[in-house]
């Protein structure tokens, strides 16, 4: 006969059992979060506004929105109106500006010219003045020779000496002159360029003073926008502001409303009613009347009693005054939450 | 589904009372199910020897062989422990006395204290089955009061008291519950699943020690008739 070991051990089913365990663990921890979802946080009772703004609120909405499209395209236009009258001034400044320089340039040039031309004109002078000098300085030594050559041949090599010297003072004389009227060439055509490069930085300093200018002016126009812009959004924030205190004055009316219900037993789930709500300037109740019925007349009158017990709604004075006329007049819809 | 609503986030915030009660109750889950795998082979092994010695003894076999063919000091268990129990002492009382009913006695004496200690050896454990079984639903309703306890004593200071303020705690303390009764009902099925099985196992064995006591009546009988005659 076959001996098998009868003891059983506990190994194998402490692992079983921590396995199945760890097994159901991971399970749960999967599985379960994508399981059941919670139930969304109904209110226990649903009294909701349901015409908080009027027609005329629509409209006049409608109107604002027209109004700051117009407003918003106008300022588009103004803009770029001024963009474009701003550059076709900036076109017309450029082309002023060549012009001028291309007149200053010409004047330049005609002054370096009528400079050369004076120049030559003295050089010629010179020259001329020379040649006749030298013309009657030659007329006297030839008289001179003749006259002496007649006299004596003693005094002819003191006289040729005396006119060699004459002649190379002359000449000196006019080496000297020919360094001056070249100095004076140089020091015109220093002139000239020192006059051309003030009119360079005068041209240059114009140009900049008109770029500041038109800085200036770019920079005051942005402001200008900005603060529009600014205005436009004070204007928007404030209407928020007073949306935000009407809807806290819808909350209110809700929460005093449903505070006052006290449901009629067996209502069935569905039941809705509507109940149009007018008040005074100070919150009181104008009148309160049954928009649509539920059906059921228990409920529709313990919803009218709701809101007359809940009134006055004196909230209603701290409301923005624009928009205490449009929440005068509302409705208030009736619904049995999932409270029994 | 958010994250704080989670069981493993819910189990990580729960107070200290209501976390040692899950501890336990884990404890007590975990070892359940090692008793219940345990128990499960064992009774599962009792059966095959079981059905394996039956029919090994009534193939005919002499039943001096049967007894020679296990050594006298190995541990037998179920039926053959009783077999052997009983034909020990049949061998011994054999020589020492003449009369079958003193034989008999001794003999019936020897399987039935076997017998007892097979009932012994299969139902071990299933006590703790049992205890787990009926006592960790009430640790897990502890559990879920001392936490709902504590819940309503934070929720007096709070403000308003929303659902969703006071839902979490109650599930957290709900936990506690529903790992009660995670311990418990696997507990309960299968200790009543072991321990009829070893009940039926038990009556097996008797049934075998009344069919052996049988079988050595009659052999005796026949002696005591050579001897009478």
């Amino acid at each position: 006969m076959a001996r098998q070991r009868r003891h059983v051990g506990y190994g194998l089913p402490l692992t079983l059992a921590i396995g199945l365990h760890l097994g159901l663990l991971v399970i749960s921890v999967i599985r379960f979060p994508s399981a059941d979802s919670e139930p969304p946080n109904q209110a226990i009772v649903q009294a909701t506004l349901v015409r908080a703004e009027t027609a005329t609120d629509q409209a006049q909405q409608a109107q604002q929105q027209a109004r700051a499209a117009a407003k918003a395209e106008q300022q588009r236009k103004e803009t770029q109106a001024a963009e474009q009258a701003e550059a076709e001034a900036e076109a017309e400044r450029q082309r002023r500006q060549e012009q001028e320089q291309a007149a200053q340039r010409e004047q330049a040039r005609e002054a370096a010219e009528q400079a050369e031309a004076e120049a030559e004109r003295r050089a010629e002078q010179a020259a001329q003045q020379e040649a006749e000098r030298q013309r009657q300085a030659e007329a006297e030594a030839e008289a001179e020779r003749e006259r002496q050559a007649e006299e004596e041949a003693r005094k002819q090599r003191e006289a040729e000496a005396e006119a060699e010297r004459e002649r190379q003072a002359e000449e000196e004389a006019r080496k000297q002159r020919e360094a001056e009227a070249e100095a004076e060439r140089k020091r015109q055509a220093e002139e000239e360029a020192r006059k051309q490069r003030e009119a360079e930085a005068e041209a240059e300093r114009k140009r900049q003073a008109e770029e500041e200018a038109r800085q200036r002016a770019a920079e005051a126009s942005q402001s200008s926008l900005d603060q529009a812009i600014a205005g436009e959004s004070e204007a928007v924030a404030n209407a928020q502001q007073a949306e935000e205190a009407a809807n806290g004055f819808i909350n209110l009316v809700r929460q005093a409303v449903e505070q006052a219900w006290a449901i009629p037993p067996n209502v069935s789930d569905g039941a809705a009613a509507e109940i149009s709500v007018r008040l005074g300037p100070s919150g009181e109740l104008f009148a309160a009347s049954i928009g649509r019925s539920s059906g059921n007349s228990a409920f529709d009158r313990s919803a009218l009693d709701a809101v007359e017990t809940a009134a006055p709604f004196a909230e209603l004075r701290e409301l923005p005054a624009s928009v205490q006329r449009e929440y005068r007049e509302f409705t208030l819809r009736f619904r049995p939450g999932d409270i029994r | 589904m958010n994250d704080a609503m989670s069981i493993p986030h819910l189990i990580i915030n729960a107070s200290g009372v209501v976390q040692a009660v899950m501890l336990l109750l884990l404890l007590g889950s975990l070892l359940s199910w090692v008793v219940i795998f345990q128990r499960s082979f064992v009774m599962r092994r009792a059966r095959k020897a079981h059905r394996d010695f039956e029919d090994r003894f009534w193939s005919g076999v002499d039943l001096n062989e049967l007894y020679r063919e296990t050594p006298a000091e190995q541990e037998t268990l179920g039926a053959e422990h009783i077999f052997r129990a009983g034909f020990r002492e049949f061998n011994r009382l054999m020589p020492k006395t003449q009369s079958p009913q003193a034989i008999l006695d001794g003999v019936q004496r020897s399987m039935r204290v076997a017998w007892s200690r097979e009932e012994d050896r299969l139902n071990l454990h299933l006590v703790f089955l049992a205890t787990v079984a009926s006592s960790s639903p009430y640790i897990g309703l502890f559990g879920t009061v001392w936490g709902i306890m504590g819940s309503f004593q934070s929720l007096s200071m709070a403000q308003q008291a929303t659902l969703g303020t006071v839902a979490p705690w109650i599930a957290e303390a709900l936990i506690a519950t529903a790992m009660g009764l995670f311990a418990a009902i696997p507990a309960v099925i299968f200790y009543n699943r072991l321990s009829s099985e070893s009940s039926r196992l038990l009556g097996k064995y008797e049934d075998f020690a009344e069919e052996f006591h049988s079988i050595l009546h009659r052999n005796l009988q026949g002696r005591g008739d050579n001897a009478a005659g």
